[in-house]
């Protein structure tokens, strides 16, 4: 229960600032994070891991959506990401947990330090990537390039674990 | 082991390509930002993902306990490497309740380090139970991948059913050759005074009745009944039961055969065991503490196995059953099969007594309509079962759930002893 909310808090917070930086999109961003919320909600009480990266997909749309029009690199879209990724471990932490499975305490406290590092790790890796793009017009090139070569590590993982 | 990756991977992995590629082309530099966590974490996840090696064990503190009885059940688990997250699940069987402890368990378990789980059992029927298997299923530190197994550790734990104490039991009509508790009907070397008679030559000395002797002016001596021992066959009706809320009539029919068994052991009876039902079972009599925990393993087994296949008497091996051996039948009267074993039995001249484990208490009567009306029917019909049993000169008592065993072996003593021995 404590892992739902605290699920639908964080995204609910990337939703709040998406909407808060709406300016003339602003109902589009909120009904596309009001969307995101209910089918992570839905993914929640019905158990559905597979809806999890789809809330995320509609909270980052509402992001997007919210950003329109602004061509200043937003330095919070650090924290979004990684509140992001703190509402989808939250949330797949819920879905998985089985009421009747005793878990240990230092199991738990071993799973929130790894998390909590996680999410440290990323955020600093996003002020850097983000601290990095700002700076010139020619290190969007070099975003560029790392962005292609993730995106392409991202396709190969995916067409592994399809081998697999 | 199976090893199957969890939905959040596909998601992650689908979420950084999608979320890349848009910021490519959209030329959005925060889109990467909400991406990369999820790239990051992708990318520890596997790399941090070791495939575990679990070895499982499982240890009972006794492998024999009695009904009702507590048992310590201890599972070991190693792995030669780190295991972040470990759940561990011990499938319990029918008749054993977890009494403390916590299964199923999710632990930590390092690398080459044994860890141990303890488990209170609780034995609540008697049967041979065959704890797991056990069940691990491991994730990695991110739990992207999962691997699962159920590795061969079994163990069994041996209940034995619980007994009751019986002061009396049933005396066969014929004795056996060999001494015993027994005192026979016929004359002999014994203790118990029978009769006098004339002396004879021969006769010792110290069997010489003086008084008497004296009175009649010529030599009488003291005849005694020898003691001797009894063959005695338990014939356990396993076709069908009745069965509520945990609780059947093989249950009491078990408990009963064992008590029986025990308490005819004692008196140094030769005591055999038929097990009647979709598998036959049998032991040969014998004598002993040895022959008692054979004839209790034995039951552990018995179990209720459908058949159509219509079994007879003449399929129990003729050993099996010694002439005057005294036959005492568990059985719910519920399969006519065994009902006519029993009759086929009693026509051949066997010493017969029927415990009727009434299967009454395990049905519930409907309120009414034709239901109600076909379980009466049903009711009459077993009272006119053991009504034809009886006219065989059979001994037949129904043993509803909360009578004493002793109370049910006095009324079957009373019939013996006062019903006349019918030829059939």
């Amino acid at each position: 229960m404590t892992t739902a909310l605290l699920a639908l808090g964080a995204l609910g917070s990337t939703i709040a600032y998406s909407i808060e930086t709406g300016g003339r999109l602003e109902p589009a961003a909120l009904g596309v994070g009001a969307l995101s919320l209910a089918v992570l909600a839905a993914g929640i009480v019905f158990r559905w891991p597979t809806t999890v990266p789809w809330a995320i997909a509609l909270a980052a749309g509402a992001y997007v959506v919210g950003r329109e029009g602004r061509h200043i690199v937003d330095g919070w879209a650090a924290a979004i990401g990684v509140l992001l990724l703190l509402a989808a471990e939250l949330a797949t932490w819920s879905i998985e947990h089985d009421a009747r499975i005793h878990t240990e305490r230092a199991l738990s406290v071993r799973r929130i330090a790894t998390l909590a590092l996680l999410l440290g790790v990323a955020l600093v890796m996003n002020f850097l990537l983000l601290g990095t793009a700002a700076i010139t017009a020619s290190a969007s090139v070099v975003l560029a390039a790392a962005g292609l070569a993730a995106a392409v590590g991202a396709l190969v993982v995916v067409l592994r674990l399809t081998r697999g | 082991m199976t090893r199957y990756s969890a939905p959040k991977l596909g998601g992650y992995a689908v979420l950084s390509a999608v979320g890349l590629l848009a910021a490519l082309i959209s030329s959005r530099p925060e889109l990467v930002a909400l991406t990369a966590p999820f790239l990051l974490a992708l990318a520890a996840g596997l790399a941090l993902a070791t495939e575990p090696r679990i070895d499982a064990r499982i240890e009972l503190d006794r492998e024999r306990v009695l009904e009702g009885d507590d048992v310590t059940v201890r599972v070991a688990v190693e792995s030669p490497t780190a295991v972040d997250r470990l759940d561990l699940y011990l499938q319990l069987p029918a008749g054993v309740e977890l009494v403390d402890g916590h299964n199923p368990v999710a632990l930590r378990l390092a690398a080459g380090v044994e860890r141990e789980v303890e488990l209170t059992l609780h034995a609540t029927r008697w049967g041979a139970h065959k704890l797991g298997p056990l069940f691990t299923r491991a994730r990695d530190p991110l739990g992207f991948l999962v691997w699962e197994d159920a590795p061969p550790v079994r163990s069994e734990l041996r209940t034995y059913p619980r007994e009751e104490v019986l002061r009396r039991v049933l005396q066969p009509r014929e004795t056996q050759v060999f001494s015993g508790n027994e005192v026979a009907r016929r004359k002999g070397q014994g203790i118990e005074f029978a009769d006098i008679r004339h002396w004879a030559p021969g006769d010792p000395l110290n069997r010489i009745n003086w008084r008497a002797s004296a009175r009649r002016n010529e030599l009488w001596v003291n005849e005694s009944h020898p003691e001797r021992n009894t063959d005695v066959i338990i014939f356990v009706d396993s076709f069908a039961e009745a069965r509520l809320g945990g609780e059947g009539t093989l249950d009491f029919a078990v408990r009963a055969t064992s008590t029986l068994a025990d308490a005819y052991v004692r008196r140094r009876d030769r005591v055999g065991l038929i097990s009647f039902g979709g598998i036959l079972r049998w032991l040969m009599p014998g004598t002993g503490l040895v022959q008692l925990y054979r004839i209790v393993d034995a039951l552990l087994d018995t179990q209720i196995i459908l058949s159509y296949y219509w079994k007879q008497i003449d399929v129990i091996p003729r050993r099996t059953l010694p002439p005057n051996a005294l036959v005492i039948a568990l059985s719910p009267l519920l399969d006519l099969r065994s009902v006519g074993a029993l009759l086929d039995l009693r026509a051949r001249g066997h010493d017969l007594a029927v415990i009727d484990v009434s299967p009454v208490p395990f049905i519930v009567r409907p309120q009414g309509g034709l239901d109600a009306v076909a379980h009466d029917i049903w009711a009459l019909r077993r009272d006119a079962l053991r009504h034809r049993l009886q006219r065989a000169g059979v001994g037949v008592v129904e043993w509803q759930d909360d009578r004493p065993l002793q109370s049910v072996v006095e009324e079957v003593r009373e019939f013996r002893r006062y019903a006349r021995h019918a030829r059939v």
